[in-house]
């Protein structure tokens, strides 16, 4: 392009004034950007438009999976929240205009201001990372995570879903009995509970003995004896409460109802078989039943039809948030897939926040003068770049 | 973007100018005030405001899920643009953005649009009985969450289940 600039004849002509002696007989070679920008600007552009087509690709691929998927979570069942999202991308907006106003004051020359700003960016930056934690802690708490080892998410409530639970039952029971053993303590907050009311219920159960051995003895004072078959009532039903709020009476007694369950739909195959494959089978009924109590579906809080009046009510309390250590598996149809995509889509957004946080910290100790307004600039672009990127996973993620 | 076009090429032959010779050129002459940036904040911010409302019960009582759909889109396709053009100052560059911008805006749109026949259409043609189990887990002792451990000898019970219950195919994992 500026071969053909009528200003190159005196722009070369003013620099290179010093070279025009022939003398020397060198070859002279006068270089020429190719574009009106600098190399450090092209670079940043050239891996910008790679960039566009990862993410490009990445978001294309959870649009066209979505889509295509048979069942996806609604944002309450994933512990998505809107206004969470909402304001991480409120403080990304905010820091692409203080990037570009670090930008226009370090081309002033105001290298104070233009610090300012730049500690400003970087101040929002980990504020948009620490929401970003909060909320994958909100996932990871209940048991959603993309991968199989720690994830306790399940398509379909079937009976390999009921077997899973009894599993998951039959292996905390066996964790809390060997953890009581352990020498030194218990080693677990369930181990220790249950320690604890192991030792208030042998309490109370020498009182009730006491009481009881009260009672045997022949007593003249009939006003004695009543009281004494009123503490003895009064104990009984302490020890009744501290025995419910036991780790192991809890998981006993949910394996008991689970192993229930599961007889009754293993039946039902056989009872089943001649009759229409396709229909749901019978049991199909109490298995939902079972997966909604251990994870009550979180729908939004308005129906997608509109109703207005047809508000849902807080889902009731799972089993699972009431006894957070169950941990037991959870029912969320295309739940898997959605976590693959969430937490690649946010994690890989989250990782090109870090490396402009990196360098955002590495130029906060550099003095942000006129001399260093390409570099901001050009860490700038990639920041506009990774907002750019929230703009459409916000919706895409939390609204969708 | 196409609309902007005709007016850079007074702006590309003043910028060659003045960078042609000095590739370290400050670019202070383009670029938009510190008015024009408050401005652009505002509109991000009335944008995502406009986005968060399909979030609102008036939003849901009055529009279909798929108008939502399209009218987020288009918000953050506006936001997109606003983002692009002033904050990464392409409003202001000469026509090699283009070059960068374009091909590699239809490299993504191929990407996308290549998946759905295999991906996006994946559960089209499934039978009834398919899409019935599609999303099971494989087999209880590798799908149940948190244990390495063998299943115990009770879980009999479920492998009296009929074995069309779990295709080898499944969606998920």
């Amino acid at each position: 392009m500026s071969e053909h600039d009528p200003h190159q004849h005196s722009n070369s002509g003013h620099s290179d004034a010093g070279h025009s002696d022939a003398g020397h007989g060198h070859v002279k070679l006068e270089y020429q950007p190719a574009l009106p920008l600098s190399n450090g600007k092209t670079i940043m552009w050239l891996f910008l438009s790679t960039e566009i087509m990862f993410f490009a690709g990445l978001i294309g691929t959870y649009i066209v999976l979505r889509f295509g998927a048979v069942a996806w979570p609604e944002p309450h069942t994933v512990h998505l929240s809107e206004p969470i999202g909402a304001f991480n991308t409120f403080v990304l907006i905010c820091s692409s205009v203080t990037v570009v106003l670090a930008l226009e004051c370090a081309r002033a020359n105001k290298a104070a201001a233009a610090k300012g700003w730049m500690v400003l960016t970087f101040v929002l930056g980990c504020v948009f990372l620490g929401v970003k934690g909060y909320e994958y802690n909100a996932k990871f708490s209940h048991g959603i995570y993309p991968k199989l080892p720690r994830s306790q998410i399940w398509e379909k409530a079937g009976i390999r879903y009921v077997a899973a639970v009894r599993d998951r039952l039959d292996q905390v029971i066996t964790e809390i009995s060997t953890d009581l053993t352990v020498a030194g303590g218990p080693k677990t907050a369930e181990g220790r509970q249950q320690l604890a009311l192991d030792t208030q219920a042998a309490e109370v159960q020498k009182k009730i003995a006491k009481f009881q051995a009260d009672l045997k003895q022949p007593s003249d004072k009939t006003e004695g004896e009543t009281a004494a078959a009123n503490a003895l009532a009064a104990e009984n039903k302490k020890l009744d409460e501290i025995k419910a709020q036991m780790p192991l009476t809890i998981a006993r007694d949910l394996k008991q109802r689970v192993r229930k369950v599961e007889l009754l739909s293993a039946q039902q195959p056989a009872l089943f078989a001649s009759k229409n494959p396709a229909l749901p089978p019978p049991g199909q009924a109490t298995l939902d039943a079972l997966a909604e109590e251990i994870y009550p579906p979180h729908h939004s809080e308005f129906t997608p039809e509109g109703d207005p009046h047809a508000m849902k009510p807080n889902p009731p309390e799972g089993i699972n948030d009431r006894y957070p250590w169950l941990k037991l598996p959870i029912k969320i149809s295309g739940g898997n897939m959605w976590a693959s995509t969430y937490f690649l889509l946010t994690g890989f957004h989250a990782l090109h926040v870090i490396v402009g946080l990196i360098v955002f910290a590495i130029m906060l100790t550099l003095t942000l003068n006129a001399s260093r307004a390409g570099m901001i600039e050009n860490i700038g672009l990639y920041w506009h770049f990774v907002d750019l990127v929230w703009i459409f996973l916000f919706p895409l993620l939390y609204l969708f | 973007m196409s609309d902007h076009g005709t007016t850079h090429s007074d702006t590309l032959s003043a910028g060659a100018g003045a960078h042609g010779a000095d590739s370290h050129a400050d670019h202070a002459p383009h670029g938009g005030s510190i008015r024009t940036y408050i401005a652009v904040f505002i509109a991000l911010c009335v944008l995502t405001s406009g986005s968060f409302m399909t979030y609102t019960e008036l939003w849901r009582t009055h529009f279909s899920s798929h108008v939502g759909w399209a009218f987020m889109m288009a918000i953050s396709c506006s936001k997109a643009m606003l983002v692009i053009l002033f904050f990464m100052h392409l409003k202001y560059e000469a026509n090699w953005k283009y070059v960068l911008t374009i091909p590699a805006g239809f490299m993504s749109v191929f990407l996308a649009l290549m998946l759905v026949p295999d991906i996006g259409m994946r559960f089209w043609h499934y039978s009834h009985e398919r899409l019935e189990f599609c999303a099971l887990p494989q087999n209880t002792s590798h799908a149940a969450p948190g244990h390495a451990a063998p299943p115990a000898p009770t879980t009999a019970a479920p492998a009296t289940n009929p074995a069309p219950e779990a295709p080898s195919e499944h969606e998920g994992k």
